[in-house]
């Protein structure tokens, strides 16, 4: 502890919290812009680090891994775009938070979520790194595959209003996924010898199309008939109220992000997903997810800044990358000189508590950016829909161009926003199959993986511990769901005849 | 404000012109080069091992040719629309590209329509041997007992790579084949998850190279049997080689730089002095070993014997892994 201590009087130095801040910010528009992402920012930022200081590179590295956690969940609130996948989840209920003219409050309880789920991250890899990572080691083919059916079982919950309407929007994306190399022998699938999709369909334009270019051309349906949006920000805290809500929330969400965050392969998009599972699940008022709950943009949030904190865990004590970013993050020690790994604890303790003690003022600086830059992001819903449109359709076909240099992708980006467009025009939720775009790769890779190494044999169901919890867990949670949809059938049919909901349900606007 | 719309007019007129100028004058007289931004494509995404070479070769580059040098990446379809944008850039010497061992194991494969003789390599930078690793408590601590124990639990031992027709994949199968043994070949997305799975475990063996097993190694959590180079690793000089060991087995990835076909001779020779001349930057070596990435420089003539070389013993390795017929 006295070693964290005097970590913290050099991270206080103002070198190294200029640095921390200026990652953060930079993090936090990279974040906010759809395409970029804390990866590509951390990987080119690496090349410059090369002559500073381990803290100050350091320090300014997880500056923008945390501030990109955070900044994609602006534009996920104010115009449905995620700025980052793991900023997906927040827009099936921030987004309609926006709508209704409470961007301020979405706001708001995003930034303190992301604080908070930062920090429960950054809590639990000083306490418990050593534990954690031997946890995460046990995690194999076997008990990925088993996480990738639970995390789909959490589909129902994302379906909005028909089981039936989720269920084929994410078979759909599970259909997609099968696009691409075969995971085992490599031969191509439905590609029509376009080596662009050898990959399978790529992810951030599949994204960008089908959230934020499918906005457009739905807000483009009623360009004219518009309503001015009220986009005041009256506080930057969330009312007291909000926050006794969503407190249990946050500090479940921030632990099932940071847990799902230390497991190597598995990231922020799927600790996102299955906060939001488990948060509609224990809410009193699971009929409000979808249309604007508060919880619904908590979880995630908390969830996906936990992740950054638990991807650092089996970074440093065993020299194993949690997600890309601490991949990149490896490479960056290693030129430093320093070799993270078991021996790291013993041999660098310092040098471990600085990068402890910088996280937790990349955290502040976190808070401090948001909040400065709350108001102004706000704004952003209030302009004038005409001018807004072109702009985020501008943006989404930039953004899916640069993440691989690649004209298809623009094209693929198209495609899936008219995709988009036809599903929300018929009523057909977008999530899952966003959901199993992520998870179905992992399920099949997985599954067909363990398959070689056990010679074709099924039993981990049983004689594998974690996937026995987490295969029971999944079928858990189905149930669960199954029955809470009918509660939210019958809640919603309430609701409706009392008058709340109708302006959403009125129109010809999807409910989602 | 007419004023000034004449003026940008009359000012981008004019440079274009002297642009046209430069040009003309290029043919006849002692080449200018380079005059402008070069753009240097990977094909691989930004943080990986490739991007980080080319990125830190480029910026010893630059001071030498007084010109920036982007580095963009052009990803996808394993490697495939990189070097694809290589062979269609303009060759005029202001599009660069760093080519890698897929150019080599994407065409046998029926995936693109190029091969190597598409392009105009300029040099070899890197090549990085595949080592057998193994965990620090397995039961055998030479390679000679590995495959004892290989040949005693046929088909059983379970050696990860980085995917199907990956470099590592055909390493192993290389190894398999030369020493008479079989292996359980265990596909992977990329070389970082087969080494995570080592370290917990859950398969016996990886064949990728000693750079991604580096701070496992250090870290005393696994060990490495044998490299397939033709010397030893300066990283690891008490692990021996395949050949030390009585078995014709060197493989392993490459990385080196190519030109659009095409590019005039003055330019290619003015690139491969300046990334000759940056290639020997103590700063640039010292970031490559600390990156575990082998030095290996060749220039233009043995490297284009080697692509030639490559290609050929990746073919017949395919063919022999079943990957194709």
């Amino acid at each position: 502890m006295d070693g964290l201590l005097q970590s913290f009087a050099a991270v206080t130095q103002p070198d190294v919290i200029l640095a921390i801040f200026i990652g953060v910010a930079g993090g936090t528009v990279l974040g906010a812009l759809p395409g970029l992402t804390a990866t590509m920012g951390v990987a080119l930022l690496v090349p410059f680090t090369f002559g500073m200081d381990l803290i100050n590179s350091m320090g300014m590295l997880l500056g923008i891994f945390l501030g990109a956690m955070y900044g994609g969940s602006i534009p996920a609130i104010l115009i449905r775009t995620p700025g980052t996948p793991a900023a997906a989840a927040t827009a099936m209920d921030g987004y309609p938070m926006g709508q209704r003219g409470e961007a301020g409050r979405a706001l708001s309880m995003s930034l303190i979520s992301s604080v908070s789920g930062s920090f429960i991250g950054v809590a639990v890899m000083i306490f418990l790194s050593p534990q954690i990572s031997k946890f995460a080691l046990k995690f194999s083919s076997a008990e990925f595959f088993s996480l990738a059916v639970f995390g789909l079982s959490i589909i129902i919950a994302i379906s909005g209003n028909s089981i039936s309407k989720g269920l084929m929007a994410a078979f759909f994306g599970l259909l997609l996924s099968t696009i691409g190399s075969d995971p085992i022998n490599g031969l191509p699938r439905f590609i029509f010898g376009r080596m662009e999709l050898y990959e399978g369909p790529p992810f951030i334009p599949t994204l960008i199309g089908l959230f934020a270019v499918s906005e457009v051309l739905a807000g483009a349906e009623k360009i004219i008939s518009a309503k001015k949006i009220n986009a005041k920000v009256d506080r930057i805290l969330p009312a007291r109220k909000d926050f006794i809500k969503c407190f249990p929330t946050i500090i479940k969400s921030g632990l099932i992000g940071c847990f799902i965050g230390a497991i190597p392969g598995a990231g922020g998009d799927i600790a996102a997903f299955v906060a939001y599972g488990e948060a509609k699940r224990s809410s009193k008022t699971p009929e409000d997810f979808g249309h604007g709950a508060i919880e619904g943009v908590a979880a995630p949030e908390a969830a996906n800044n936990g992740c950054a904190g638990g991807a650092m865990i089996p970074l440093l004590s065993l020299g194993v990358p949690g997600d890309a970013v601490t991949a990149i993050l490896l490479g960056a020690l290693t030129m430093q000189g320093l070799q993270p790994g078991p021996l790291m604890y013993l041999e660098h303790l310092p040098d471990v508590h600085n990068i402890f003690a910088a996280m937790i003022v990349g955290c502040f600086c976190v808070f401090i950016v948001g909040a400065l830059g709350m108001k102004v992001f706000a704004r952003v819903i209030s302009i004038d829909k005409k001018l807004l449109l072109p702009c985020i359709m501008i943006l989404s076909l930039v953004g899916s161009y640069s993440m691989r240099n690649n004209i298809v992708d623009v094209y693929i980006t198209i495609i899936f926003g008219i995709i988009g467009y036809l599903f929300q025009k018929y009523h057909y939720p977008l999530s899952p199959i966003l959901l199993a775009l992520i998870l179905g790769p992992m399920a099949e890779r997985n599954l067909r993986r363990y398959l070689v190494i056990s010679s074709g044999n099924f039993d981990f169901i049983y004689t594998r511990p974690i996937c026995t919890v987490l295969l029971l867990a999944a079928v858990a949670s189905l149930i669960i769901s199954l029955l809470n949809q009918r509660k939210i059938t019958r809640n919603l049919a309430k609701a409706e005849a009392e008058g709340r909901y109708r302006d959403e349900f009125g129109s010809d606007e999807a409910p989602r | 404000m007419k004023k000034f719309w004449s003026f940008l007019l009359v000012a981008v007129l004019c440079m274009s012109l002297l642009a046209g100028c430069g040009g003309g004058a290029a043919v006849d007289e002692e080449i200018d080069y380079p005059t402008a931004t070069i753009t240097a494509i990977c094909p691989w995404s930004a943080g990986g091992g490739t991007d980080t070479f080319l990125r830190a070769i480029c910026a010893a580059t630059e001071p030498i040719l007084g010109q920036t040098i982007t580095v963009s990446n052009t990803t996808g379809g394993g490697g495939a629309t990189g070097h694809g944008a290589i062979i269609a850039a303009e060759p005029d010497g202001y599009t660069i590209g760093m080519i890698t061992f897929e150019l080599n194991s994407l065409p046998p494969q029926g995936l693109v329509e190029f091969t190597y003789e598409d392009l105009d390599p300029l040099l070899r930078l890197n090549m990085d041997a595949a080592a057998i690793t193994v965990p620090i408590d397995a039961p055998y601590d030479t390679l000679e007992a590995f495959l004892e124990y290989c040949k005693a639990h046929p088909g059983e031992v379970t050696v990860g790579n980085a995917g199907p027709g990956s470099v590592w994949h055909l390493a192993a199968g290389v190894a398999e084949q030369e020493c008479g043994v079989t292996f359980n070949h265990i596909p992977y997305d990329g070389a970082a998850p087969a080494v995570t799975d080592l370290a917990g475990g859950h398969i016996d063996a990886v064949a990728v190279s000693s750079a991604e097993v580096l701070s496992q190694v250090k870290a005393g959590t696994m060990k490495i049997l044998a490299v397939m180079a033709e010397e030893r690793n300066p990283n690891f000089p008490e692990v021996p080689t395949f050949t030390e060991e009585g078995y014709n087995v060197v493989f392993g990835t490459w990385r080196g730089l190519a030109v659009p076909t095409g590019t005039p001779d003055e330019i290619k020779a003015i690139l491969v002095e300046a990334f000759t001349e940056a290639y020997e930057d103590a700063d640039f070596q010292e970031l490559a070993t600390s990156l575990g990435l082998g030095l290996a420089y060749q220039n233009t003539e043995d490297f284009k014997a080697f692509l030639a070389e490559n290609a050929a013993s990746v073919e017949n390795t395919m063919k022999t892994l079943g990957l194709i017929e």
